[in-house]
C-alpha cells in the first residue's frame, strides 16, 4: 500500500497542477506572442474622479485611471470653464494609478460645482458636486466631536435598548419568541439597508471596472461565510455549558450590529464633511431612535441567559453594548477624515454579511426554542413588526 | 499555490486601495492662477490658459501650424495674365482627414485639413480676377470646396463630390468684394466643417483699401469628445494662443481684421475689443462702415471687416463677450507699442 501510495499521491498533485500550468502558458502566450492576433477593438480610456475636496481657495480632485489603457490628464475645468491646474505626481496615469489634481479656485460654500478633466485625446470627464463644503481638517476638537456623535448614535441608544432586558426576561415564552423574531426582522432590515447603501456608494463613486454590485455580493458572502464558520465554533463551544449559549448569540449579534454601525458612522462622518450641520443633527436623531431597537436585538437572547445576574450580567451587557455601539465612533472618524468610497463599500458589505449570518443563527435558535415552529403567530408577527419598526424609524434618517 | 494567489490578491487589493505612493522629491513648479495667486506644486502644471504647446519634436502632432504666422498670411496664388488682360490666380488645395494636431497643450485631435492646417490657407484676390483652384482630395472620405460668393452652380462644390484620390478644378471670377468663407460641403456637413475643413477667401476692391496692418481671425471651436458641444473656442484654432503670445501692433496705425465666425453647435459668437471701438463692415462688401462699436454678434459663417487705431500704448484684451467662449480659449491680447515712425511703408494689396 505504501509503495503504490506515493506515486498515486504524486499523480494526484500532478493532475492538480497540470491544468494550472496550461492556464499559465495560455496567459503568457496571450500577453506575449499572441497579443497581436487578439488585438481587436478599440480600448476606450476612462478616468474616475473618486474624491473632491474643497480647501482654502483650491479644489483637490483625486483621479484614478479606471480604463484599460494608460492616459494623460492634460486639462482641468470648473463648471466647463478651463482653469490652470497642477497634477501631482505627474499627468501620466497607468491603469488604476491615481493622481491629485489641484485646481486653484475661489469657490463658494454650499454652491454646486461640476469638475471636469480632459485627457490627451480630448475626451472630457466630469463629476458633479452638489454643494461645496470645506474639507475637514483633523483636529483634536473634531475628533472629540465625532466621538460624541458616535456615542449619541451608537453607544447610548444601544444601551437604552438593552434596558428592556428585565422586561423581556419576565414575559412568557410566546411573547419572547415574538421579540426574538422582532430582532430578526430588525436585522434583516439593517442588512438590506447596508447593501443598498453599499450599492449606492459604488454606483456614485466607483468606476465601472470595480464591478460594484459583484464586489458587494462577493464581500457580503465572504463576510457571511467567515462569521458562519467562526460563529458555529463559538456556539458549539458554548453548548457544553447551557448558560453561555445566549451570550454567544448575543455576542454575534453585537458584532454584526457593530459592523453595521461602523457603516452608519461613515455616513454620518461624510455628511458632516459635506457641511450641512442641520442635516446632520436630523440624521443623528434618526439614527439614535433607529439604533435603540438594536439594543433590543441584543437584549432578547441575553434575557434567557440563566444564572446571569448582578454585576456579571451588567458587565457583559455593557461590553456587548460597546461592541455594537462604539464602531459608530470609528466610522465617523473614518467618514469625516479619510473618506474613501472603496473602503466604505467594503465595510458596508462586511456589515451586511455579518447581519445575515446573525439572522440565520437567530432563526435557528427560535426554531430550537419554539418547538421547531417558525410559522407561529408570535414569530411571524414579530418578524413583520421588526421590519416595519425599522422602516418607520428609517424615514427619520 | 493558494497562498501565493492570496498574497497576489492582497497586494493588488492594497495597490488598488492605496496607490498614492509617496511622491518623489522634485523641485517645485510654480504657476499663476486666474486671479493672480501663485501656486507651488511638486507635480506638473496642466495649463492651457497660460501654458504653451508641447515641444513638437516629442509629440505625435502631424500638423505644422503657427497661429502668429497664419494671422498675417495671405495667399495670392500663382499669378498670370490672360490674353484679355484678366489676372488669373491659381491655387492648389489638398484636403486630408488623417492629421493629428496638438490643438491645446497636451490635447491631440484628429483634424481634417486644407493644405495641412486648420483653418486652411487664406485665399486672396481682387474683384474680377479669375480664380482657378486645383483641388485634390487626399483624404479617406469625399470632400469638396464650397465658396461663398457669386459663381456658376457647377462651381458651388455641393453636388460635385470629390471622392478619395479625386480632383476637381473650381474656376470662377472673384466677387463680390468682401470676406467670405470656403468650406467642405459633404454630408454630414456639420462634421466636415467642425473637423476643420474651412478657410477665408478675401476679395479686394479694385481700388485698394487704405494701408493697414491686416490680419485674419477665424473664430472657431473644437468638439474634441464628439458630444455636440465645443470643448475649446479660439481665434485661429489654438485656445488662448494670442493671450499667451500677444499680437504686436502700433499706436496710431490702422488695424484691419478680417473676421469670420465658423463656430458650430452654438448659435452665435461675438467679438469685443477693449479700450477702443471699431468700424465694422458686415461681410466687407461696402467700403463704408455700418457701425462704430466695440461689440459685434456673428452667426454661423457671418463675417466682416473691423478697423481701428489705438491711441494709447499698452495691453488690450479682445475676446468673445459670450464669456463661456473666452474662458474656453477665445481670448487674446493686443500689445500696443508706441509708434516710432508715423508713416508706414506703403503696401499695395492684391499684388
Amino acid at each position: 500500500m505504501e509503495v503504490s501510495g506515493t506515486p498515486s499521491k504524486g499523480k494526484l498533485i500532478a493532475s492538480g497542477i497540470i491544468p494550472f500550468a496550461f492556464l499559465v502558458l495560455l496567459i503568457v502566450y496571450i500577453f506575449g506572442p499572441g497579443s497581436d492576433v487578439l488585438d481587436l477593438g478599440i480600448p476606450l480610456p476612462e478616468i474616475t474622479m473618486e474624491k473632491v475636496d474643497f480647501v482654502d481657495s483650491e479644489i483637490l480632485v483625486t483621479v484614478r485611471n479606471t480604463g484599460p489603457i494608460p492616459v494623460q490628464v492634460v486639462m482641468a475645468d470648473i463648471n466647463d470653464r478651463i482653469q490652470p491646474a497642477a497634477i501631482e505626481p505627474d499627468r501620466f496615469l497607468e491603469r488604476y494609478e491615481t493622481a491629485l489634481v489641484r485646481i486653484p479656485f475661489a469657490w463658494n460654500e454650499a454652491e454646486p460645482y461640476i469638475i471636469g478633466l480632459t485627457i490627451e485625446d480630448g475626451t472630457r470627464f466630469e463629476k458633479e458636486i452638489e454643494a461645496a463644503a470645506p474639507a475637514l481638517e483633523p483636529s483634536l476638537e473634531l475628533v472629540g466631536f465625532f466621538a460624541l456623535i458616535g456615542t449619541y448614535v451608537g453607544i447610548i441608544p444601544v444601551m437604552i435598548g438593552l434596558l428592556w432586558l428585565p422586561f423581556i426576561k419576565r414575559i412568557s415564552k410566546n411573547k419572547y419568541h415574538f421579540f426574538l423574531a422582532l430582532t430578526a426582522g430588525l436585522l434583516l432590515f439593517l442588512g438590506i439597508d447596508s447593501i443598498e447603501e453599499a450599492l449606492e456608494v459604488s454606483e456614485e463613486n466607483l468606476a465601472d471596472s470595480f464591478n460594484g454590485a459583484l464586489l458587494v455580493a462577493t464581500v457580503v458572502l465572504m463576510s457571511f461565510l467567515g462569521l458562519h464558520y467562526t460563529g458555529e465554533k463559538l456556539v458549539k463551544r458554548a453548548e457544553s455549558s447551557r448558560l453561555t449559549k445566549p451570550v454567544a448569540i448575543a455576542l454575534m449579534i453585537s458584532i454584526g450590529i457593530g459592523l453595521h454601525n461602523f457603516g452608519e458612522g461613515l455616513a454620518i462622518g461624510a455628511a458632516v464633511g459635506l457641511g450641512s450641520i442641520a442635516f446632520s443633527t436630523f440624521l443623528i436623531v434618526g439614527f439614535a431612535l433607529h439604533n435603540t431597537t438594536e439594543g433590543i436585538a441584543i437584549a432578547a437572547p441575553m434575557s434567557r441567559g440563566k444564572g446571569l445576574v448582578g454585576k456579571a450580567l451588567i458587565g457583559k451587557l455593557v461590553a456587548l453594548g460597546l461592541i455594537a455601539g462604539s464602531p459608530a465612533i470609528f466610522g465617523a472618524w473614518v467618514g469625516g477624515f479619510v473618506y474613501s468610497p472603496f473602503t466604505s463599500v467594503i465595510f458596508l458589505a462586511i456589515g451586511a454579511g455579518a447581519i445575515f449570518q446573525v439572522i440565520i443563527t437567530l432563526l435557528r435558535w427560535i426554531r430550537e426554542e419554539g418547538d421547531k415552529n417558525l410559522s407561529s403567530a408570535a414569530v411571524v408577527s414579530g418578524f413583520a413588526v421588526g421590519m416595519l419598526v425599522m422602516y418607520l424609524t428609517s424615514i427619520l434618517v | 499555490m493558494i497562498a501565493s494567489i492570496s498574497v497576489i490578491i492582497a497586494i493588488s487589493a492594497l495597490y488598488v486601495t492605496f496607490p498614492e505612493s509617496i511622491s518623489a522629491q522634485q523641485e517645485d513648479n510654480v504657476f499663476v492662477t486666474h486671479t493672480g495667486g501663485i501656486i507651488k506644486t511638486t507635480g506638473e502644471i496642466i495649463d492651457p490658459v497660460y501654458g504653451t504647446l508641447l515641444d513638437p519634436e516629442y509629440t505625435e502632432s502631424t500638423v505644422e501650424f503657427d497661429a502668429m504666422e497664419y494671422l498675417r498670411e495671405f495667399n495670392y496664388g500663382v499669378v498670370s495674365t490672360l490674353p484679355d488682360g484678366t489676372t488669373l490666380r491659381e491655387f492648389t488645395i489638398i484636403a486630408e482627414d488623417d492629421k493629428i494636431m496638438e490643438v491645446s497643450p497636451g490635447v491631440f485631435f484628429n483634424v481634417w485639413t486644407y493644405n495641412g492646417t486648420v483653418p486652411g490657407p487664406t485665399i486672396r484676390a481682387t474683384e474680377g480676377d479669375l480664380l482657378r483652384i486645383n483641388f485634390i482630395n487626399n483624404g479617406s472620405k469625399s470632400h469638396t470646396m464650397h465658396f461663398h460668393g457669386i459663381h456658376p452652380a457647377e462651381m458651388d462644390g455641393v453636388f460635385e463630390m470629390v471622392g478619395p484620390g479625386g480632383r476637381f478644378t473650381y474656376e470662377f471670377e472673384a466677387g463680390p468684394v468682401g470676406i467670405h468663407p470656403y468650406h467642405c460641403h459633404v454630408m454630414p456637413l456639420e462634421e466636415h466643417i467642425v473637423r476643420g475643413l474651412y478657410g477665408v477667401y478675401i476679395v479686394d476692391p479694385k481700388e485698394s483699401r487704405p494701408v493697414a496692418d491686416e490680419m485674419v481671425m477665424v473664430l472657431n471651436g473644437l468638439d474634441t469628445d464628439f458630444d455636440g458641444e465645443n470643448n475649446f473656442y479660439a481665434a485661429n484654432t489654438i485656445p488662448f494662443y494670442y493671450q499667451n503670445n500677444p499680437i504686436q501692433i502700433n499706436t496710431n496705425e490702422l488695424i484691419r481684421i478680417y473676421v469670420l465666425n465658423m463656430v458650430e453647435f452654438d448659435p452665435i459668437n461675438n467679438l469685443h475689443l477693449h479700450g477702443n471701438l471699431y468700424n465694422y463692415y458686415p461681410t466687407g462688401t461696402s467700403l463704408v462702415p455700418s457701425f462704430y462699436t466695440d461689440m459685434i454678434t456673428l452667426s454661423q459663417t457671418e463675417r466682416g471687416i473691423i478697423e481701428f487705431e489705438y491711441t494709447y500704448p499698452g495691453k488690450y484684451l479682445f475676446h468673445a463677450h459670450k464669456v463661456e467662449f473666452s474662458e474656453k480659449g477665445w481670448v487674446g491680447i493686443f500689445q500696443v507699442n508706441d509708434n516710432k515712425q508715423d508713416q508706414k511703408e506703403s503696401v499695395v494689396y492684391g499684388s
